[in-house]
């Protein structure tokens, strides 16, 4: 008797608990959920249009004049700021940790590709201020003023977007396996100045890499394995232009290159 | 000699370069481009087939669950217009070229309309009922257009497995809930549906053989909740049964064999 009672008792009370705070709670979730999906789905955006721009800076090495791609690559890199500017606004007011994997691909493959383009124009690292400063964006909003017949106020509103520095390190990682591969692609064509230029540069990023070692974010350690694989690749093309480069025919040379890179492979040491 | 090889070959290589490549690229990004929209859409189908699975275990612990029923149908025919947008992209492409990016939220829309027809009929959809409900109307001007989704077997087959595992959990759900009756009715479900699963064994797809050791683990928890309430039920309260299921289900550990 007194155990039916506590139970009617209990039913009572977890009922409202269920009623009302469950659906609070599920409200909160599914409002969380669907921006954290919204941000995967603009992160997705920002990577394809960050490939296809490292794709096309690639053409560089085969066409005389740099310049026209260049461009294009602007147009392109300003199209991903404007979706990084939809990220902005997406994470106005809320907590950046929250959402930071869902749009970390998309930053870490913007940073490459913009690191990329600054390369190619300056031969030197952009650094992270210098990413950050080009990812500020206006607002623009009217304020409605009752009975006035004046021109309603416009209150610009400055948004930021800030490069997280492990976002930026891993998008220079990626950016020198980019520079291997428009090394080897620049000697293929008949270029035998930029093989050691991207060399020293690629040999400097190592070391700073090696700095950092095991002290940064965890994917550092397999991005650092790659980079050391790329400048491997760098440097063994480099000996051979300096050691074998006057055996060989210029228009040669790509065929050369392709049959060296298949065969160094770090198992094998080197050839 | 040789250097008039080479200025012939890289002229004509040129040639090559600059008219067929383009091509290409736009033929791959076109292609891309739509497959990375079909990605997009099933995610969505996904995530809102997904949330009309959640919405439909709550029928075990309402007496009515007929409002839960046509919430769920709400929430089906929004993930039908989705399933209508995949069918305009795929409109005179190679079906097969783009399978791999709406399987996923494919599976995801049968398990929970063959969830909802559990639910409401006790029985297993079949797979020409789902197709049956994946026919679109397009009005263009002066023509009206009948376009149709076609599930294959195989996200058919792949969805069901899935639907077994919400059905275990439905299941102990509803013992906690008091519910004798249902277990076991699920139980010979699940049973006949496992048994369809034995006949296909390694000839289905690759993926059936890992949600086949699922569907076993499935209905081993669900059999061991019949055996519980037939065997032990007697002896335990109804205010009890969702504690002593609980605890059973966290002991049910395949590598300890059955508790």
């Amino acid at each position: 008797c007194r155990s039916r009672g506590c139970e009617e008792e209990g039913k009572h009370f977890s009922a409202s608990l269920t009623d009302f705070l469950f659906p609070v709670f599920q409200q909160e979730l599914d409002t969380k959920h669907d921006k954290y999906e919204r941000l995967v789905k603009i992160s997705r955006d920002v990577t394809i249009e960050s490939k296809r721009t490292i794709f096309l800076l690639h053409r560089v090495t085969s066409v005389p004049d740099a310049e026209d791609i260049l461009n294009e690559a602007d147009v392109k890199l300003d199209g991903v700021r404007q979706k990084i500017g939809l990220i902005a606004e997406e994470l106005r007011g809320e907590d950046i940790h929250q959402f930071h994997r869902a749009f970390t691909p998309g930053i870490q493959e913007y940073v490459e590709a913009v690191s990329f383009q600054h390369y190619i124009r300056h031969h030197s690292l952009i650094s992270l201020e210098e990413i950050n400063a080009r990812l500020v964006f206006m607002r623009t909003e009217t304020h409605e003023h009752k009975g006035s017949c004046e021109a309603p106020p416009l209150s610009a509103q400055v948004l930021t977007f800030q490069v997280t520095p492990s976002d930026y390190l891993l998008g220079v990682a990626d950016l020198t396996g980019e520079l291997m591969r428009m090394c080897i692609s620049s000697v293929g064509n008949g270029d035998i100045d930029t093989p050691f230029r991207l060399s020293q540069f690629l040999r400097q990023i190592h070391d700073g890499f090696s700095y950092i070692g095991n002290t940064g974010p965890y994917e550092v350690s397999k991005k650092l394995h790659t980079l050391r694989q790329s400048l491997g690749k760098v440097e063994d093309a480099c000996y051979t232009l300096r050691v074998r480069g006057s055996e060989i025919p210029k228009h040669m040379l790509a065929d050369v290159f392709s049959s060296r890179t298949t065969l160094i492979d770090p198992d094998e040491g080197v050839v």
